[in-house]
């Protein structure tokens, strides 16, 4: 197999899910390498890091966020998706380490306090993460300390406020305020079912996304 | 007439294998029709499914509370004295009660705890999924308290409403804590967090209606005026 077939191999197995060899998803690839063997393949045939990341691993996360955002896959499949990215990426760490394959930026997200629905917040985590960033997932019921202190240990990292209920947009905007307050030139994008893009607005946010490939998109335009 | 209510906090502690899980409701949370799944999930949440089950421990108090009295002007439902802040949708359709009944229900951590494994392990696909059921099983015992006190109340030739929770149709989560007081130690084991949230996460607490011209309602979503609401676009009310 040349360079160019195991990218592309490598990034079919992270598109449909394919982790690793033993996984029994998908059924049509059972038996065969997944992402995990590809990745260590890449890496041991010399391919460089940045290769790898950008020509299958980010490539591949880019067409799942597009058909989550088209509603041609779902939740179950793009979590699939992204563990068999992560299954490559771990492959990866050491160059991360050395400061050979470097990140687009760090993002900082987190669930609003009063409110624990995590999924499109890890779905996002997961589809920025596989876009090029590094993620830093605080988790749900996240107060605005716990906010402000991330982003003084990182402070050129963006931040991502998510919550599901209407009740806990409050919160958010409390927390938004808080931020805005604390660190005035922060970039801060919010996300969530009841969201509107008016009401990032009026909370101040610099931006805001319905789904997760539109906060990457999002995300690079503001490191652009 | 005078009512034989026991207005003490009571408990109730419902065996596992009465606990139903709706599939469909974990597919529509899944963003999917019972159509869009494959076998492998199916069968997925069937066997996750069996294992919940296995691991819940089901839990549901109650307390009958009498005088209810609801300002539909300022929105807020008075218990014993205590202000409630539930809104326009709930306070009006509450107002004709003449008993309301607090509850907290609870599966108890084993499943959340058994979710967060597998989180931890990377296999986020079974502990979102685990996640989902543990929600359905919390509202399954809910399922159970609300349709044991119907039956109770309709021996007294009354009704009983649906049942509403602080964060929902307006009414603030920071409510919990008042609820949370007037249930004392029958609270099914549940403690809150300083932002009001339940710990175990899979309980379920609330207010239900009881009165001669209270009825349960089928629809749901249309009786409130959230349109940004998450349940309203996922159940398409």
């Amino acid at each position: 197999m040349n360079t160019e077939e195991l990218l592309t191999k490598l990034a079919e197995c992270v598109e449909f899910g394919k982790v690793n060899k033993a996984a029994p998803f998908p059924p049509a690839m059972k038996g065969q390498d997944g992402a995990d063997e590809l990745a260590k393949l890449a890496v041991e045939m010399g391919i460089k890091p940045t290769d790898i990341l950008n020509e299958a691993l980010i490539l591949a996360m880019d067409k799942v966020g597009d058909k989550f955002t088209q509603k041609k896959i779902f939740v179950p499949q793009m979590l699939i998706a992204a563990k068999a990215m992560n299954a490559a990426m771990a492959h990866l760490v050491p160059f991360f380490k050395s400061g050979e394959v470097k990140r687009k930026g760090t993002f900082i997200i987190g669930t609003v306090a009063g409110d624990l629905h995590d999924i499109g917040k890890n779905l996002v985590a997961m589809i920025v993460e596989g876009a090029g960033w590094e993620v830093i997932d605080l988790g749900v019921d996240v107060s605005a300390a716990k906010f402000k202190k991330c982003i003084q240990d990182n402070p050129t990292a963006i931040v991502g406020l998510s919550a599901l209920l209407t009740t806990t947009m409050q919160s958010m905007q409390k927390i938004a305020a808080e931020i805005k307050a604390e660190f005035p030139d922060i970039k801060l994008i919010v996300g969530g079912a009841p969201v509107t893009d008016d009401f990032s607005k009026e909370i101040g946010a610099t931006g805001y996304s319905s789904d997760p490939q539109g906060a990457v998109t999002l995300l690079n335009s503001l490191v652009a | 007439m005078n009512y034989l209510f026991n207005f003490e906090p009571t408990e109730l502690f419902p065996d596992a294998s009465l606990l139903t899980c709706n599939r469909e409701n974990v597919l529509k949370s899944l963003g999917m029709k019972l159509t869009d799944a494959d076998d492998y999930l199916l069968n997925l949440i069937e066997q996750l499914t069996k294992e919940c089950i296995q691991l819940a421990s089901p839990k549901a108090n109650y307390l009958f509370i009498e005088n209810p009295k609801f300002n539909t002007t300022t929105k807020e439902t008075s218990l014993n004295e205590m202000l409630f802040d539930t809104g326009k949708t709930i306070t009006t359709l509450l107002k004709k009660s003449e008993f309301v009944v607090l509850f907290a229900c609870t599966i108890g951590q084993n499943v959340e705890h058994y979710s967060k494994d597998e989180m931890g392990k990377g296999n986020s696909l079974e502990g979102y999924i685990l996640d989902l059921i543990g929600s359905e099983l919390a509202e399954s015992v809910t399922d159970i308290l609300h349709n044991y006190l119907e039956i109770k109340v309709k021996e007294y030739e009354m009704g009983i409403s649906n049942r509403y929770s602080p964060g929902y149709c307006n009414w603030p989560v920071s409510d919990q804590h008042k609820l949370f007081s007037l249930l004392g130690n029958y609270n099914a084991g549940i403690s809150l967090t300083e932002s009001s949230l339940m710990i175990p996460v899979k309980s379920v607490s609330g207010i239900l209606g009881v009165g001669k011209s209270i009825k349960r309602l089928d629809y749901k979503c249309r009786i409130c005026d959230d349109e940004k609401c998450i349940l309203r676009h996922q159940f398409k009310h």
